[in-house]
């Protein structure tokens, strides 16, 4: 009964009410200008996708050589570079747009899974070329 | 105009982004203000709200929940955020660029003083958002939602996500918790 008397006090009382605010027009104006500034750029995985074509071509036009043999040789010269390029980078990718597809999924109204996919394909591609990096440098 | 073909239109012009803001802006504003009860965390956090609203808008597919709940579910969102963080915002100043920084500056400090004013006519309110934001956040939510702006049961679930059983039993487990805390002033 008393939460019940609460309730109707809850109701009854008299909130701060909003009608009117002069600084709408022009943040409007703002926003429609304003673009997104935290895309990262998908660039930077073509530094590994570029060194893997390079080393695929290798293996094409030397036959004594495979692309797994080529990438043992290119790790064992360069292990700070093949690591920062084959292991962190993909793995910050992979974690930035897991937490891209999140974000997305809800700010887009919890769609449907196939509408769903259709608007993160992007982000989804990056994670894929991401893995497939990671599994050619690891084999 | 349907909200269905307003979102094509913003999807075809982005600029038409600006009828959605002209509809939802206030109520939105007034939301986050009887969450928060503080005008520099409300402007940024609305700000901020009808931001991603803007850079999202190509990704929300029309499904049937109205752009209203939308932004309802972005704000709670951001000011669930605020009070986890209880990181500030960056300013409303420093991330967009007005056209008239001074103009901008004077209207917010009018609106400023007319919320601050608003709010200090509803002393009870604000003692009662005081205790409020003591509860854990789903009651914050539900609470909020139904006893200040006045929603019913169907169009919380709809903005929190929630089934109608979920709800009703926040509900009412919030208000008993609020009813205590009020009942200690």
């Amino acid at each position: 009964m008393e939460t019940e008397k609460f309730e109707e006090q809850l109701i009854r009382m008299s909130k701060p009410g909003v009608t009117h605010l002069k600084h709408q027009d022009m943040l409007a104006e703002a926003i429609v200008k304003a673009k997104d500034k935290s895309v990262l750029s998908g660039w930077w995985l073509s530094i590994p996708l570029y060194i893997i074509a390079a080393l695929l071509m290798k293996s094409f036009f030397m036959r004594s050589t495979t692309l797994v043999t080529n990438m043992h040789e290119f790790k064992g010269h360069d292990v700070y570079a093949s690591l920062l390029f084959f292991v962190l980078m993909p793995v910050v990718f992979i974690v930035i747009n897991y937490i891209s597809i999140r974000k997305i999924y809800f700010l887009s109204g919890s769609p449907k899974t196939v509408r769903f996919l259709g608007s993160v394909w992007l982000q989804l591609l990056a994670i894929i070329t991401s893995l497939f990096i990671i599994i050619i440098y690891s084999i | 105009m349907t909200e269905s073909e307003l979102l094509d239109k913003i999807k075809a012009d982005p600029a038409q982004f600006a009828g959605v803001f002209k509809l939802y802006y206030v109520p939105i504003f007034g939301y986050i203000l009887r969450r928060t009860g503080d005008f520099d965390a409300t402007a940024d956090i609305a700000a901020d709200t009808f931001l991603k609203a803007f850079l999202h808008i190509g990704n929300f597919n029309y499904t049937g929940i109205p752009v209203k709940v939308w932004l309802y579910r972005i704000a709670t969102n951001e000011v669930n955020m605020f009070f986890r963080n209880r990181r500030r915002h960056n300013s409303i100043f420093e991330k967009f660029d007005v056209a008239d920084k001074e103009e901008f500056k004077s209207y917010m400090e009018q609106d400023r003083e007319a919320m601050e004013s608003e709010l200090q006519q509803h002393e009870q309110f604000v003692k009662v958002l005081g205790a409020l934001k003591t509860l854990p956040e789903k009651h914050q939510e539900v609470i909020a939602l139904r006893y200040f702006e006045g929603k019913n049961n169907r169009e919380i679930a709809e903005i929190l996500n929630l089934n109608e059983g979920t709800l009703k039993s926040l509900l009412s487990r919030g208000l008993e918790k609020l009813r205590e805390k009020c009942n200690q002033f």
